[in-house]
């Protein structure tokens, strides 16, 4: 198990007469090595719940466990470097995190801060740069100069640079044209599949989270409303009806499909499965 | 940041918030002159029982009003320790060790402290009650005439509420920002004077290019709505003195007249 | 005459390179045309030369017979607004309120005229409710929605979206996308409306198309001719409607559909099954 939370409540403001619980009674325990998407509607508490991932902030109520760390509330903690090494945060438009003058220096950043040496932090930050397809005649150039693409790739480098045992990113593809978004996700699924990296994204893009997540939580008012298989959640009318969750185009024809007899599998989440599958059962 | 009372407006309805702003910004200036003038502890209890009726009408609560007062301790005491230093005349009330503390040291410094704290309760009443967008008409009145001089008030008032208006989304970006450099590494509380530069720095760099970026599409954006600096327009805003407000400034000058008089007769 | 016309519109940032290069297109009077192409196609670009936020360098913009100089500046804007990506830089005042008042004032509506136009706008939107309130507290589509009566307040004939869902989550990009096609439905007004978008969904929504490669003009045409060929589209980094994917996997699985919609799709999968 990568996370297990506890019991967990944040409330904003407490003893205000405004407060807020953004978190209600979490309890939720998030499998290692796989891609687990956390989504809900805006306000939901996806947000809150990931800062806690970084000690961010702090359980106002109940407990946290990240890999070996123990966040309690009301307890003071001493291990916030190495948390943060090991769980890299991907923020909504982190390419706002960039401030450096080059782009190589920007991504050694972070594993210089973490106590890594330079020459290390450098050699780090190259082997993120590749990853995220960054060509070296950029790694010179001011980062602030990239397209907005680009931008978005350097600060994800960044944060691979510190070699996290977990990444977790917070709408990693907002703003970015579909190819952008398209390369970061699959940058990140293959990170997954070769390196077996434990992967928390918040997302919107429902498309993407059948296509790529194994499993999935959902969030309405601070609560969990579902977790589990991702093709389970999708397979499940009721609940998509109740949370108002978009259907994924993919599981519509599946549905229409199903309607009409056509024997499809559960496992199918490409239009490649599908038809695959639909070609044995047609003669042409 | 959410801790900050000073200057900070409560949406609420009274008659206070009614008044209009450049009424509350004239009565804003006697009142100051007002606490400025008298030596008489009388007359600071009329004027403190006149500030009291008003936050009282405004329904600000006591609470808010000490907590305005928070920021001004550290200099109180500064205040005191100085004066006690430097003001050598007077009875000798008492002394630390050889140190002698004269009368004078303690009066003038609680006479400062005094006219300070009305000062912030009278600010506070005015910020309270009224809207950044009211006061920013108020102010761009009671500039109006050094449109003469060609100071563009106008477009001086446009800035400022366009900068009221951001205020809120820069503090959210600048959280942002923080919380994805402490994702880094970056600690902004500890560290050496180098780790510090650096941790400002990387607040810094990218809180001015995203205020760059929102300034450049809200200007395209105003642009596109057809603004144009220093034409004319008309405004939605109208502000119009009414009987209330005439009281109101009728009242704060009887308070500084009767302030003015105090230094005479008593 | 065409409402709008460009011709052979050229622009660079800087010397070496071209973000909009040589381009000429006309969009009619009432019509609903996307644009679409990938980041630093030069959408963007070419819909600033259109609002007049970009000075004209080479070629030309005509709107309403007017031609874009820096003379006819002032009465070609009041032919159009511009709704932006970002909902948080273009709310100008502290309440929806003010913000829809910004466009009057700077129209030199009289003050006591405003009013009613401000409550009939911000009813049109669907926030009458939120008059009062400020930016901070809106939702991004609320925010959206804002700029949008600010805009349709100033009875323009043309508006431009600029990626004006982009940054939305899924409900604010229905809210406004149902907007969009409201106004585009709206008879009565004629609004012409120019998107740009990332929105497969939306384009096929929309009564023609541009597709934009590297500052040129690669295709103007319907959208469902615009989709025919995925390939071409995929080569210069589009994105293709899911219909035409299925379609696309389906016929290297040597199995032909014709339909145009899933249901037909489906239906035809169906008889190819039930036949043997």
């Amino acid at each position: 198990m990568a996370i297990r939370f506890k019991s967990l409540s944040y409330i904003y403001d407490k003893d205000m007469p405004y407060a807020h619980k953004a978190l209600d009674n979490i309890d939720l325990e998030i499998k290692e090595g796989i891609i687990t998407a956390i989504i809900g509607e805006t306000g939901s508490g996806k947000s809150t719940l990931v800062e806690h991932l970084n000690a961010l902030l702090l359980p106002s109520e109940g407990s946290l466990e990240i890999l070996d760390y123990n966040l309690v509330a009301n307890q003071k903690i001493k291990f916030l470097k190495p948390l943060r090494k090991d769980v890299g945060l991907v923020f909504q438009f982190s390419e706002y995190q960039l401030f450096e003058e080059t782009v190589i220096k920007d991504v050694a950043f972070g594993p210089l801060n973490f106590g890594f040496s330079l020459e290390e932090a450098i050699a780090r930050a190259k082997e993120a740069l590749k990853l995220v397809k960054i060509d070296e005649s950029l790694f010179e150039t001011s980062p602030l100069e990239l397209s907005g693409g680009q931008k978005r790739r350097v600060a994800i480098a960044g944060i691979l640079a510190c070699d996290p045992k977990i990444i977790v990113l917070d709408e990693p593809t907002a703003g970015l044209d579909p190819k952008g978004a398209k390369e970061i996700i699959n940058l990140f699924v293959s990170l997954n599949r070769q390196s077996h990296k434990t992967i928390i994204i918040v997302s919107h893009d429902n498309e993407m989270v059948y296509n790529c997540c194994e499993e999935t939580v959902v969030l309405s008012h601070g609560q969990i409303k579902y977790h589990g298989p991702t093709l389970d959640l999708f397979a499940d009318e009721k609940i998509l009806k109740e949370y108002d969750l978009l259907e994924p185009q993919i599981v519509t024809f599946k549905n229409l499909l199903a309607k009409k007899g056509i024997k499809v599998s559960k496992q199918a989440r490409t239009i490649e499965m599908i038809a695959k599958e639909v070609a044995g059962q047609v003669k042409r | 940041m959410n801790n900050l009372v000073f200057g900070k407006y409560i949406p609420i309805d009274s008659l206070i918030h009614r008044i209009d702003p450049r009424a509350k910004l004239i009565g804003l200036f006697l009142m100051i002159a007002a606490v400025f003038i008298p030596k008489s502890w009388i007359v600071f209890g009329v004027i403190a029982l006149f500030i009291a009726i008003g936050l009282i009408l405004a329904k600000i609560g006591i609470k808010m009003i000490v907590q305005s007062f928070k920021p001004m301790i550290m200099m109180m005491i500064f205040l005191l320790v100085i004066n006690s230093l430097t003001i050598k005349t007077g009875e000798v009330l008492f002394t630390i060790g050889t140190f002698e503390i004269y009368s004078d040291a303690i009066f003038n410094t609680l006479f400062v402290i005094v006219r300070l704290l009305l000062m912030i309760s009278i600010t506070t009443l005015l910020t309270a009650t009224t809207k950044p967008l009211d006061l920013t008409m108020g102010i761009e009145w009671m500039l109006k005439p050094l449109q003469i001089l060609h100071f563009p008030t106008h477009e001086v008032a446009m800035m400022v509420s366009i900068a009221l208006r951001f205020i809120p989304t820069i503090i959210e970006e600048t959280i942002r920002i923080m919380n994805a450099q402490k994702s880094r590494g970056v600690d902004f509380e500890n560290g050496k004077l180098g780790e510090k530069i650096t941790a400002i720095l990387a607040l810094i760099v990218p809180l001015f290019s995203v205020a760059f970026e929102r300034a450049y599409e809200l200007a395209d954006a105003m642009e596109a709505r057809g603004y144009v600096p220093g034409a004319e327009r008309t405004r939605y805003h109208v502000l119009k003195f009414e009987f209330l407000d005439f009281l109101f400034i009728i009242i704060c000058a009887a308070i500084l007249a009767f302030s003015i008089a105090s230094r005479f007769y008593l | 005459m065409s409402l709008i016309e460009i011709r052979d519109l050229s622009y660079s940032y800087n010397e070496s390179k071209k973000a909009v290069d040589g381009i000429s297109l006309n969009i009619e009077k009432g019509s609903y045309t996307t644009i679409i192409g990938h980041n630093g196609s030069g959408k963007s670009t070419l819909a600033k030369l259109i609002a007049g936020l970009l000075p004209i360098k080479q070629g030309e913009v005509i709107v309403n017979g007017l031609k874009m100089s820096e003379e006819n500046l002032p009465e070609i804007r009041k032919e159009l607004g511009i709704v932006f990506q970002n909902p948080d830089n273009q709310f100008i005042g502290s309440t929806v309120k003010d913000d829809i008042a910004f466009g009057l004032e700077n129209k030199r509506v009289r003050s006591e005229d405003m009013e009613p136009i401000i409550e009939e706008y911000a009813n049109k939107v669907g926030l009458s409710a939120f008059l009062d309130h400020e930016p901070q507290n809106l939702s991004g589509g609320q925010k959206q929605r804002v700029a949008i009566a600010g805009i349709l307040a100033m009875h323009p004939n043309i508006i431009i979206f600029d990626e004006a869902t982009s940054m939305l989550d899924p409900k604010g990009k229905k809210e406004i996308k149902k907007l969009m096609y409201d106004l585009a439905d709206d008879e009565a007004n004629e609004i012409t409306i120019i998107s740009i978008t990332h929105d497969i969904e939306e384009v096929l929504q929309s009564d023609d198309c541009v597709v934009l490669n590297k500052g040129k003009l690669f295709m103007h045409d319907k959208p469902e001719k615009v989709f025919e060929d995925a390939e071409k589209l995929r080569q210069i980094d589009l994105d293709v409607p899911f219909i035409e994917q299925i379609r696309e996997v389906f016929r290297k699985q040597h199995i032909k559909l014709k339909a145009h919609d899933m249901e037909g799709m489906v239906d035809e999968l169906w008889r190819f099954a039930s036949n043997h």
